[in-house]
């Protein structure tokens, strides 16, 4: 008996013809996650600051929309987005930016919790010798809260960018020309999905690589020693 | 045997004439056995029609997702174009539409499923293609499909003319294949085009106001307008004509003749109440009944 042979011939240069796509979408990718990461980081401040506020209503309402944007896809949250809010009259935002207020709201809940950790972790004898000092609430919260937080939450806030990045894969869904959309723009057009796909992974694990790199050093150079 | 010598009708030697006469006793007298084992094998006139008539049942492959070709009702029954042209072969078999038994498949298991028996015919959107002629045979088409622009009924733009007007304002979705951008160039050279990665989404596109026009088969657009005719309009333009047709596993030119028959009666005579029906159904679409005297298929066109 002989055993069944594939042989699959690789051609390399059909991805290599339409690489601009591949880079133009990891950048799109990149822009795209970084400007979730920083309007998700307002939503996550705003809320870490509601959750551990006194006002019980701020602390519901907040652990609601917590807890509703945990258990859902963010898949549906695109949908919902780019094609649920034109059926109740919002229609200005087009594919990229729906896609970047999903994205943004997702990871704004995730960095609640994040914030809400961080600011759970500082020392009270920090906030306590703010006050003895003189500092006001609002100048206790700007010199004392917020740099010792964005130190403790640093790794937190580095896995959750790599996260947002990884997740831009879905914007293809909604026909947003990353990085994904780009290759099975490729796969569709030339049937090369090994190829395709190879290279693809190998730019999200570079890319994902060196962002933590990068990360992992800024963690170094902020490191909270305690 | 001695090719060297000349041809080889020269070098036949008598020996060889008689080795040649022993072989064809031979073969005179087991071909009649050789044959009588095969038809035992096979009986007579037993081709894939006997086994269907001896079975009392037809049995077809066909899908349950594609509106308005074959899907199911409220109920979880088969309906669609598809399905009633099944019926339509069993009616013919055994004057009984329902003999039919379905296989619900995939659109990649069409072929495999004929050509291992499993089914004796697939009735399921199948485009006809020189590829696919060389696995099975194809019976006459029962219907051109093409490509065509959905829109709101509410929309702007009147139709297809009105969208030609609107130049690179114009967005049209469509599901993301091999050029599909050159592809709704050809009816709208400077739309925008978004290529979706579902034919649903491709639609939701157009429901949301996200485009335009939405370029799906020609048949949805047509079943969508029968169907919710206050929402949908057709544009009214069609462009990349392909055909369906019904597939059989090749070298059984009994049956695909019969199913030929069957077909080409319900689109040109004593069935073509039902075609007609089905099609006004499933496309809203009244078709001409066709004119008695010379047969309508060898009719001049002026």
């Amino acid at each position: 008996m002989t055993a069944l042979q594939v042989r699959y011939y690789f051609h390399w240069d059909v991805v290599w013809r339409h690489i601009h796509r591949l880079y133009g979408g990891l950048f799109l990718g990149l822009e795209l996650a970084v400007v979730a990461l920083f309007i998700g980081s307002l939503i996550g401040l705003g809320g870490a600051f509601a959750r551990t506020s006194r006002s019980r209503v701020l602390r519901a309402v907040f652990a609601a929309y917590v807890e509703f944007i945990r258990n859902v896809p963010l898949l549906l949250l695109i949908y919902f987005a780019y094609f649920g809010l034109p059926k109740v009259g919002i229609s200005f935002l087009n594919n990229v930016s729906s896609f970047v207020m999903a994205l943004a709201i997702y990871s704004g809940a995730f960095l609640t919790e994040v914030f809400r950790a961080g600011i759970g972790s500082i020392p009270t004898g920090y906030i306590e010798a703010g006050k003895a000092i003189g500092l006001t609430r609002l100048q206790n919260v700007r010199h004392v809260v917020l740099p010792v937080m964005f130190r403790i939450v640093l790794p937190s806030l580095s896995n959750t960018f790599i996260s947002l990045f990884k997740d831009t894969a879905l914007a293809s869904a909604i026909a947003v020309p990353e990085l994904t959309y780009g290759a099975v723009w490729i796969n569709v057009n030339t049937f090369r999905v090994v190829e395709t796909w190879t290279v693809v992974a190998a730019m999200y694990l570079v890319t994902g690589y060196a962002i933590a790199l990068g990360l992992r050093r800024v963690e170094r150079r902020y490191a909270v020693i305690r | 045997m001695g090719f060297e010598h000349g041809t080889p009708t020269e070098s036949i030697s008598r020996r060889d004439l008689v080795r040649l006469s022993v072989g064809a006793v031979a073969a005179s007298t087991l071909l009649p056995s050789l044959l009588s084992q095969k038809a035992f094998a096979q009986p007579a006139g037993q081709g894939k029609l006997q086994e269907v008539l001896n079975r009392k049942m037809l049995i077809v492959g066909t899908g349950s997702t594609n509106p308005p070709w074959h899907f199911e009702d409220e109920q979880g029954n088969l309906i669609g174009m598809d399905i009633d042209l099944a019926r339509l072969v069993a009616k013919g078999l055994f004057e009984d539409p329902t003999k039919v038994q379905f296989v619900r498949e995939a659109p990649d298991a069409r072929i495999p499923n004929l050509v291992t028996n499993k089914i004796d015919v697939v009735f399921q959107f199948m485009t006809v293609t020189a590829l696919r002629a060389q696995q099975v045979e194809f019976t006459i088409p029962y219907y051109r499909e093409g490509v065509a622009l959905l829109m709101l009924k509410a929309s702007r733009y009147k139709d297809y003319n009105d969208l030609m007007s609107g130049g690179n304002r114009i967005r049209v979705s469509v599901l993301q294949n091999v050029g599909a951008e050159d592809f709704v160039h050809v009816a709208l050279p400077r739309s925008q085009v978004l290529q979706l990665d579902s034919q649903a989404t491709v639609i939701q596109a157009l429901d949301s106001n996200r485009v335009d026009a939405a370029a799906v088969d020609q048949s949805t657009v047509r079943w969508l307008v029968v169907r919710f005719p206050d929402k949908y309009k057709d544009s009214g333009f069609g462009w990349y004509p392909q055909t369906y047709a019904a597939a059989v596993k090749p070298g059984d030119p009994v049956w695909l003749n019969y199913l030929n028959t069957v077909l080409h009666e319900a689109m040109t005579a004593v069935e073509f109440a039902s075609y007609r029906d089905s099609f006004k159904k499933w496309f809203g679409i009244t078709l001409k009944e066709p004119s008695v005297g010379f047969p309508v298929e060898y009719a001049y066109r002026f």
